[in-house]
């Protein structure tokens, strides 16, 4: 089986679990007792949060929340981030922002959008243009989940905050955490991330906050995670995070120059007359969004699964033909027929070549059999 | 004071020298419906007792009671014998604690040395004087005693008279087999067939890798609702992707669905040679959409020797088809949005009242024993 759908999740590494099974069935204290062998749960905890937080942060500015994954830390950012005024959000969010600011919307905030560029990347000068006196918060994802676009969060998040000092910034780098090279500044005032896209467990994730910023609680209760993140932490989650995000930052420039050499291959040898790459040159190496005029990438995603192949696709199942093609992929302008035809292709750096070539080939025979018979 | 369910069945009693084949059925059932619960079931005249159940279960039991076709009504009563202090206590404990009532006694016993009126009389009198909020209004009641007489000895108390499904007992009417899709009107044309007492098998259609597992998996959930009401079912799950491709390729795309629907119906009667079904039931509603014209079932139709084809919902309007969808609990799985094999290869401009020297000619160009027995190759029935 080859696994080319890598930004959906992650194979965990046993590595990880192996090392962090412990605090499933040994150390199973609540890390907020009071008593020795919960105490040093707390510092374990302390330890993955440090360990965390220091690959992309530093831990004088920024504090890390864990939460059950990246859609909560997108969540909290959010709805206590956009309390009031106006929301400035884009097009090209994944729905853990997109569903959360229009339900801000039904609360009666005013939420803003802002046009995407043809590869998904956002349309700065637009972005600006909706930030005013009123804005509480911009949220703007680090890497487009769909195409891979990379947005220049640095610089507009700098831009946001000269025409606006007061306003949040938020950015959900749920495909960029342990992927691509950055370090957050000081005008990045949220931020979320996951474990499972690294090859951590499912059900874990955590939300980066500048120190100092006061934001309410998410979750109620018993006033862990800072009092930010109620509930009991899931230790051993959270050590196979840790252990995910050192490892993956030990080999960060290793692994992008391998999945940039992967991706590379799969775009010379994906069939030009049957595919279309919508991923700039640009965009991050680790997914590669492709279509295919006249056949439903659902169709290809089914076949392709029976020949050992396993990929993603832009577009989810409905009758409904508005929900059928994904939203995003339509705001960078596509039209119908192609965003009916979208696949996404994500990689790992445990992938190989050989299975880059293999999956290459079983796309090309797929489609041009499937466009022989829909013809 | 044991707790007991009454079952009254409907039209039995209109049955003559085979009416206890069809109470036979009737009590199998039951049986198999509450199947895993503690109860014992017992044929009085007319009407059959549940009794030796657990009191926590009776919610369980009456939940189940209400998908067995057959069941006319039912009550919760009391079962005392048929002394007096006895009954009056059990009508007590059924009774409001306030508001008007009335007694109502109906006496199988006919020994007994008092008549149904002075029983009623007799036990409102006391129910009186023991709560004085108590009223009696024998015009317009808010709630009425039953006492219930049997001929054993034994009494029925109770005050609520509950509407079971209706219908006849399944299994006394043959089987038939349902051509289900993921919509909502064909789980309700297979419901008011199974009401009518005829078992079913289920046969699904789907166009995989054009569609997906979802699909499927939404058919089968569908399957199993319905099987709550028919004592089981087999789905038949074919395929029909070469068919439609086949269709697509050599003929004209807007006669789709209306060839489509005529390999359907071949199938469907193919597969009711297998599973021993003696017609076939669909969930066609006339004028619904563009293949639901008299002329369309005329096409489909016209494939099938000598099968009689069931369509229950010719003269039902949409609206009146999705309230019994959700009646039976069909509806909210048929709305989630994962499509069945019709949508794939849609044309823009279906046929809507295809000439059948058309259709002929178009289906000339198929090969059309070859594309059944490749469909065929496909089936697969998983047991409900």
């Amino acid at each position: 089986m080859i696994y080319l759908d890598n930004a959906a999740t992650e194979k965990p590494d046993k590595k990880y679990i192996n090392a962090a099974e412990k605090y499933l069935l040994e150390e199973y204290f609540n890390p907020s007792a009071l008593y020795k062998s919960g105490y040093k749960l707390h510092l374990e905890l302390k330890e993955a949060r440090r360990n965390i937080l220091t690959r992309i942060a530093n831990e004088n500015n920024f504090s890390l929340v864990f939460t059950s994954g990246g859609t909560e830390a997108d969540n909290q950012a959010i709805f206590c981030g956009g309390r009031r005024g106006n929301v400035v959000t884009t097009y090209g969010e994944h729905s853990a922002v997109f569903s959360a600011v229009n339900e801000l919307k039904q609360r009666g905030l005013e939420v803003r959008f802002a046009n995407l560029n043809s590869d998904g990347s956002m349309d700065i000068e637009n972005l600006l243009s909706l930030v005013d006196e009123k804005t509480s918060l911009v949220s703007v994802i680090h890497v487009n989940n769909e195409t891979g676009a990379v947005n220049d969060i640095f610089s507009i998040a700098e831009k946001v905050k000269e025409k606006n000092k007061y306003t949040l910034f938020h950015s959900d780098g749920v495909q960029a955490f342990g992927k691509i090279s950055f370090r957050l500044t000081d005008n990045i005032d949220l931020y979320s991330i996951n474990a499972h896209k690294i090859g951590g467990v499912k059900g874990c994730g955590a939300l980066l906050k500048k120190k100092n910023l006061q934001i309410k609680p998410y979750v109620y209760g018993g006033g862990q995670e800072q009092g930010l993140r109620s509930g009991t932490e899931n230790v051993f989650a959270i050590k196979c995070f840790e252990g995910a995000a050192v490892d993956r930052y030990l080999r960060l420039d290793e692994s992008f120059k391998k999945v940039t050499v992967l991706n590379n291959t799969m775009r010379r040898l994906l069939d030009g007359g049957l595919f279309t790459v919508l991923s700039s040159e640009n965009a991050s190496p680790y997914i590669l969004c492709v279509a295919v005029k006249g056949v439903r990438g659902e169709t290809v995603l089914h076949e392709a699964d029976d020949n050992g192949l396993i990929i993603g696709t832009g577009s989810a199942c409905s009758s409904n033909l508005k929900k059928r093609y994904s939203r995003v992929i339509l705001a960078c302008g596509v039209d119908d027929v192609t965003a009916d035809g979208v696949l996404r292709l994500s990689f790992s750096p445990n992938n190989t070549f050989d299975e880059v070539e293999t999956a290459a080939d079983i796309l090309n025979k797929i489609v041009s059999n499937r466009k022989r018979i829909m013809a | 004071m044991e707790k007991v369910i009454i079952i009254r069945y409907s039209e039995l009693h209109l049955k003559g020298k085979n009416r206890g084949w069809f109470e036979r059925v009737f009590a199998v059932n039951m049986e198999k419906s509450l199947k895993g619960i503690k109860h014992e079931i017992h044929r009085h005249s007319g009407r059959y007792l549940i009794e030796n159940f657990d009191e926590s279960d009776i919610q369980l039991i009456c939940d189940k009671l209400k998908k067995v076709f057959g069941i006319h009504s039912y009550s919760v009563a009391l079962k005392v014998s048929t002394d007096m202090e006895e009954m009056f206590n059990a009508a007590e404990k059924v009774s409001f604690k306030e508001g008007s009532f009335k007694v109502e006694t109906h006496r199988a016993d006919k020994s007994f040395p008092l008549n149904s009126m002075q029983i009623s009389a007799e036990i409102g009198g006391k129910l009186l004087d023991a709560n004085e909020k108590l009223k009696v209004d024998v015009h317009n009641p808010q709630f009425i005693i039953n006492i219930d007489l049997r001929e054993n000895g034994t009494a029925l108390v109770f005050n609520e008279f509950f509407k079971g499904a209706g219908g006849m007992p399944v299994g006394t009417s043959g089987k038939g087999l349902l051509l289900i899709s993921g919509g909502i009107d064909s789980p309700v044309a297979g419901y008011m067939i199974a009401k009518r007492g005829m078992v079913l098998d289920g046969i699904h259609f789907h166009s995989y890798p054009y569609t997906n597992m979802q699909a499927k998996e939404k058919v089968i959930e569908l399957a199993k609702t319905l099987s709550a009401y028919t004592c089981g079912m087999n789905l038949h799950i074919v395929s029909v992707t070469h068919i439609q491709e086949e269709i697509h390729k050599k003929c004209n795309g807007d006669f789709m669905v209306t060839l489509l629907r005529r390999f359907m119906m071949r199938l469907a009667e193919k597969v009711v040679e297998k599973c021993g079904a003696q017609c076939l039931i669909t969930g066609e509603s006339l004028a619904q959409v563009a293949s639901q014209t008299v002329e369309g079932m005329t096409s489909s139709n016209s494939v099938i020797k000598c099968l009689p084809v069931l369509r229950p919902l010719c003269g039902f309007d949409k609206d009146e088809i999705i309230e019994r969808s959700r009646l039976i609990g069909t509806y909210e799985i048929s709305i989630q949005p994962y499509e069945d094999c019709c949508t794939v290869f849609l044309p823009k401009h279906p046929v809507t009242r295809p000439k059948m020297a058309e259709v002929l000619a178009e289906e000339a160009k198929l090969d059309v024993d070859n594309l059944l027995n490749e469909a065929l190759s496909t089936l697969e029935i998983i047991k409900i």
